[in-house]
């Protein structure tokens, strides 16, 4: 049996080089079209996991119940931290965090892209494990952002700001920097960079952030400065994250913190970080749409013609040849399974290598597949693509060949003699 | 070279259209000159015409696609090119170039109002309209068990509303009226509230009743946005603006309710013209006693088509990879073509066609098969023509919600030919260069 597969499998090999013109551009226009389609995956894929409910370790969003940008009161924090419970057997949040927006210039004079900085302020020891993604960084990079940290902690004006965008405005870890204020306006900054986001930590590339306290104090000075509050300062900060065990506790959740008095000027809205970016992404729902229902399957489709095509035209070539072989004793299965494979391993071939090589060239080589969309900047090819590349080359491969496998099969022996005689 | 590509820049419609018709004209002269036997070409089509269906659908699925893609850009740029008036001028707060994050002093308005070159009206009022711009989260109704949905509504508070309309060039359809003075109605809102005035564009009315099932929001319906009640009193004919997408209703009723109550979010005049909105906007941008932002509204919408330039990068890369693939395709195709016809070709040659005609002869066979392929593509792209879709518009920090009509102009029609015949140039040429070299002898063996 091993050594029939064998035979098959020496024969499939020696089909595909006998015209590697031909299985050469088949090659390659699988190569591309599959490197399409990872690409347009990767970013539907990530999209999907941001707005997919996750079972557990559930993060809660409370943001302003009817307005956009959120502002919320930093008041409402500190109750919100504890799940605005009341009563003995209340639900209570494991973790929390506390966002608010700072953005400005360096130079207000020139108020260029690369001047401009926009940085996440928070809780600094809720970073690592309120940040996602942050939790699951390896052991050495997860001790560097606990480093940087404390750094932060120890020094209010200290911040974290990711590999790109120190790059982008020249900058290195140590430098000092001033930022005039532009959501906040009068609240100039004076900021020194501890450290930037490791490497992993991909999608942190353009992120920065800081400890809010900074943000806060400045908030006081600004109004015994100019002895009226600041004009957000009443409302600075954007929303609360909370984490609770898993949907039935965030349910319970919910309705302690959208029942309480607490929280009615403004009211607040409490609804799973999930469902948070949903709705946020809502704007772009046709986008994704489009992406999912019209890019991709047109890719695909157009690959299936490509394979279709080509190995048509080898089944219409060989039809000698096909009906030698079945002279020789080989069934009708049997050249249905050497004409299959000779597309499946082109298509998986060609497949996997597109899609890792785009795992390598996109992810380390290019930082990211830049398109700004929401707040997500750049999308990375996630791990699992070569099997994507496996599966999209050979499902293609099979679409398109099946076929033309079923007229090769079908190849009638007289018929083939009969035309040269 | 710099100069040439501004040149090309500036006329890029005039461009394609000459490189459309060059290349067709390319095609009937290479088989004028060439006197290359086409007949024998295409009934080689039609006699191998499932290999030329197939090769033509891959033509067909990427120009299809890639109108498809366009029109979606396209719509978006024709909604920052239709919003702004001429003559109009947005005044914001210093530092900011969007409307949702601007917050003027009534003082710095007042400043403003006041300053020469702002005409008036027919009926002797001054072209200002003093606004503010919030975003609303509305809940859109979903059956039980769906995960629960939101969107972000655009309200725009408008002090007077006559002038409003006048300012930015909108009229009411007829049937509508503006909301009143005071802005609410007695009625039966929610928590035995007034319920609030408002007119909105067509895009958004149409959403709303798509949410609840039934036919676009009319005049006298009414919706819920943050906990009240809303009338439409009218629609607006903001159609293909960003106006489209939003709601429109008193400013002291809006600000008060969305956080917003002693500011303007914007400040709109206009100018007698685009030369003199120019000078204006330098003028407030200038003034000493005022720290302000200003600009063309133009320029403010022109800002706005950032996201646009992100959509039709991604758009053309992809559609340059998909063509590459293609390319592909029609080579695999065409050497296939060869390699059957070897004996035809050393005919050819021995009945006196010269190497060239040859190439001519293969190169226009592909050509053929990528005309009839991009003209089916362009086809069934055209059908995408008035689809509408969501999406925003965004010049970096803030942006717009909207809603878009896509638009496949024939520019984009003639991008879509352009694109399939570049492939079938490409995908043809090596191997008509390969049939070219054919021996005629040898071809005969």
């Amino acid at each position: 049996m091993l050594g029939h597969l064998a035979k098959f499998l020496v024969i499939i090999f020696k089909n595909v080089r006998r015209n590697l013109v031909r299985s050469t551009l088949t090659s390659l226009g699988t190569m591309v079209l599959v490197l399409v389609v990872t690409s347009v995956w990767s970013v539907l894929s990530f999209i999907d996991a941001q707005t997919s409910e996750k079972a557990n370790d559930f993060k809660v969003l409370v943001t302003e119940k009817n307005k956009a940008p959120s502002r919320l009161p930093y008041a409402y924090s500190s109750s919100l931290r504890e799940g605005a419970a009341r009563n003995p057997g209340d639900v209570r949040p494991t973790d929390y965090m506390t966002w608010a927006f700072y953005g400005g210039t360096l130079d207000p004079t020139k108020m260029t892209r690369e001047n401009f900085i926009f940085l996440i302020a928070g809780e600094a020891e809720k970073v690592p494990t309120m940040m996602d993604e942050l939790d699951q960084l390896g052991p050495a990079d997860k001790e560097r952002l606990m480093a940087a940290v404390e750094k932060m902690k120890r020094q209010r004006n200290g911040c974290v700001i990711g590999p790109t965008q120190l790059k982008t405005m020249n900058k290195r870890v140590g430098d000092r920097i001033k930022i005039s204020g532009l959501i906040f306006k009068g609240i100039d900054l004076e900021f020194e960079i501890v450290d930037t986001f490791p490497d992993a930590a991909q999608r942190y590339a353009q992120t920065s952030i800081m400890n809010i306290e900074y943000l806060l104090a400045a908030l006081d000075e600004y109004k015994v400065k100019n002895k009226k509050p600041h004009p957000q300062g009443a409302a600075p900060i954007a929303f609360v994250v909370l984490r609770v065990n898993n949907r039935q506790e965030f349910e319970r959740l919910a309705e302690q913190i959208t029942a309480s008095p607490l929280y009615t000027s403004p009211a607040v809205r409490c609804e799973s970080q999930a469902s948070a970016i949903s709705s946020f992404l809502e704007a772009y729902k046709d986008i994704f749409w489009g992406m999912r229902w019209l890019l991709a399957p047109a890719v695909l489709v157009t690959l299936s013609l490509v394979i279709a095509n080509a190995i048509s035209i080898s089944v219409r070539e060989r039809r000698m040849e096909i009906a030698v072989l079945k002279v020789l004793g080989f069934r009708p299965g049997h050249v249905m399974m050497l004409v299959l494979g000779e597309a499946l391993l082109i298509g998986a071939a060609s497949g996997v290598f597109s899609a890792g090589a785009a795992y390598l060239l996109i992810n380390k080589g290019a930082g990211g597949i830049p398109f700004p969309i929401a707040w997500f900047q750049r999308f990375f090819i996630p791990d699992q693509a070569p099997l994507w590349g496996l599966a999209v080359g050979a499902g293609t491969a099979f679409v398109g060949c099946i076929i033309p496998a079923w007229s090769a099969r079908s190849v009638r022996v007289a018929d083939v003699f009969s035309k040269i005689a | 070279m710099l100069e040439f590509l501004k040149l090309v820049n500036a006329h890029w419609r005039d461009v394609l259209y000459v490189l459309l018709a060059g290349s067709l004209v390319f095609m009937a002269l290479l088989a004028a000159i060439g006197k290359v036997p086409v007949s024998y070409n295409v009934r080689n089509l039609v006699v191998r015409w499932k290999t030329t269906i197939m090769t033509a659908l891959a033509f067909t699925s990427v120009v299809a696609l890639m109108t498809v893609m366009m029109a979606f850009v396209n719509g978006l740029y024709s909604l920052t090119e239709n919003s702004g008036q001429p003559g109009n001028v947005v005044v914001l707060s210093s530092g900011s170039n969007d409307e949702g994050f601007s917050n003027l002093a009534f003082d710095d308005v007042r400043n403003v109002e006041r300053m020469p070159g702002i005409i008036s009206d027919s009926e002797g009022d001054r072209m200002v309209s003093k606004e503010i711009f919030v975003v609303g989260n509305q809940q859109i109704p979903v059956a039980p068990g769906e995960k629960p949905r939101r969107r972000f509504v655009q309200i725009r508070g408008i002090e007077n509303p006559q002038i409003a309309g006048k300012v930015h060039g909108l009229k009411l359809q007829p049937g509508g009226q503006w909301f009143s003075e005071a802005g609410v109605e007695q009625g039966q809102g929610d928590a035995g509230q007034n319920l609030i005035q408002a007119v909105m564009g067509n895009g958004l009315a149409a959403e709303m009743g798509r949410d609840l099932g039934t036919s676009p929001l009319a005049v006298g319906d009414t919706f819920s946005l943050a906990d009240r009640t809303w009338k439409v009193t009218g629609l607006l004919d903001s159609g293909g603006s960003t106006f489209d997408s939003e709601i429109w209703a008193k400013r002291q009723i809006t600000g008060e309710y969305f956080g917003k109550p002693a500011s303007y979010s914007s400040l709109i005049v206009r100018a007698a013209d685009d030369v003199a909105a120019t000078a204006l906007a330098e003028t407030v941008k200038g003034a000493k006693e005022t720290a302000l932002n200003a600009l063309t509204e133009k320029e403010y919408y022109s800002n706005m088509a950032e996201t646009s330039r992100t959509f039709l990068y991604a758009i053309v890369i992809v559609a340059l990879i998909m063509g590459v693939g293609g390319v592909f395709g029609v080579m695999n195709t065409m050497f296939a073509a060869i390699s059957q016809r070897s004996k035809d070709i050393g005919v050819l040659r021995i009945l006196g066609y010269q190497r060239g005609q040859i190439l001519i002869s293969f190169l226009l066979e592909s050509l053929v098969l990528a005309l009839a392929g991009g003209l089916l593509g362009c086809l069934l792209g055209l059908v995408a023509d008035g689809w509408t879709a969501r999406s925003i518009i965004s010049g970096g920090g803030g942006g717009k919600f909207v809603v878009l009509k896509l638009v496949v102009s024939r520019e984009i029609l003639a991008t879509g030919l352009l694109l399939s015949l570049f492939m079938g140039a490409l995908g043809g040429f090596i191997p008509a260069v390969s049939a070219m070299r054919l021996r005629a002898l040898e071809s005969l063996r």
